[in-house]
């Protein structure tokens, strides 16, 4: 996505406009990607709190670095880079590998299901078996940090082998290779759950 | 297509990236084959699974996120204005520095000549008001043959 599908101001253009001094630029920037920012930082560090950190201090890292930003390449590849290191860096510190309980606080109407990206088909489906959330949760925790961050990039933003390789400065073979051990584990999890 | 290579295409199907002839294929082995078809059932549930747990997570943290240029906005001020203070270490490090610089001047002083730098006594000095209206004081050594001014204080009040 750069900004035109949606017939939007390129991202470029924002950028330009950023550094010429005009900040509200830059809001739009992260009006434009908050939304999957989030959705990958909280698949990597599992806790919505900690997620929202990692947003914030992901932008405004990228504000600050937007001079070494290369015109012609894709922002959110760039920012993704320094999202993602921010999301591990995170993880690292709070050594958060406890159990992340799995919030239902949506279901009894205390948010709006009206959320800032694309949501998935089936939220309702998960949100009732709990279980599943929790075997879930507990199968991504389990996976090595690079691994966590490939399912994540993959399944829930989408991205391309390609991507996810400039992403995590690595060869598209070991995208490969992370997403096969990744999916591994957890279609394991999905299984015995399954299987009760 | 026997379940070594049913096995092998699974993955492949998940990522959208099997062509229609074989995931034609792949479609009539699963079919008649349970073992093949749960594997798939889980590979596939997989993605759909976790966006929806990310889907969750993020509706319980909507207003926040709704919020969040205004969060970033406030970071950047605040790093703005943490970049323009002055640290308080660098605001009061010429303190010591003044004050060593002034010791050293004063046991040094004057450095290469014949006099013992560690004995002041030798030192010819006094001190003058050399400038009446603003009463300057210079400490000035008049060992040499022209007077030096060691220090100067000023202060405009007295």
């Amino acid at each position: 996505m750069n900004g035109r599908e949606d017939g939007g101001v390129p991202d470029d253009a924002l950028i330009r406009t950023t550094l010429a001094g005009d900040d509200g630029a830059f809001g739009e920037l992260v009006e434009r990607y908050k939304g999957r920012a989030f959705a990958v930082a909280v698949g990597i560090v599992g806790d919505g709190d900690d997620a929202l950190d990692v947003v914030q201090d992901s932008f405004i890292k990228a504000y600050y670095k937007l001079k070494e930003f290369r015109f012609g390449s894709n922002f959110y590849t760039w920012f993704y880079r320094l999202l993602v290191n921010q999301a591990i860096d995170r993880w690292r510190k709070s050594a958060r590998s406890a159990e992340v309980p799995f919030d239902e606080s949506w279901l009894s109407g205390d948010a709006s299901p009206t959320g800032a990206f694309a949501y998935p088909r089936t939220p309702e489906d998960l949100a009732r078996d709990r279980e599943l959330g929790d075997a879930l949760q507990r199968a991504v925790d389990s996976l090595p940090e690079y691994h966590r961050a490939v399912i994540v990039l993959r399944e829930v933003d989408g991205m391309a082998y390609d991507e996810i390789a400039k992403v995590l400065g690595c060869s598209v073979g070991t995208v490969m290779s992370r997403l096969h051990y990744a999916r591994g584990k957890l279609k394991e999890a999905l299984k015995a759950h399954r299987e009760g | 297509m026997d379940c070594r290579a049913a096995l092998g295409k699974i993955e492949a199907k998940a990522d959208g990236l099997l062509p229609r002839e074989a995931e034609a294929e792949l479609a009539a082995h699963l079919a008649g084959c349970p073992a093949c078809a749960a594997e798939d059932a889980s590979i596939s549930a997989t993605g759909p699974v976790l966006r929806a747990l990310t889907a969750i997570r993020a509706m319980g943290k909507a207003p926040a996120l709704d919020a969040m240029w205004t969060r970033v906005r406030a970071g950047i001020e605040e790093s703005r204005e943490a970049r323009r203070r002055p640290s308080w270490v660098a605001r009061w490090a010429w303190i010591p520095a003044a004050v060593a610089l002034a010791v050293l001047a004063l046991l040094f002083y004057p450095a290469g000549t014949d006099r013992s730098p560690f004995h002041p006594s030798t030192f010819d000095v006094a001190v003058e008001d050399v400038e009446s209206e603003v009463a300057t004081v210079a400490l000035v050594d008049k060992g040499e043959d022209l007077p030096r001014v060691i220090w100067i204080i000023e202060d405009a009040k007295t």
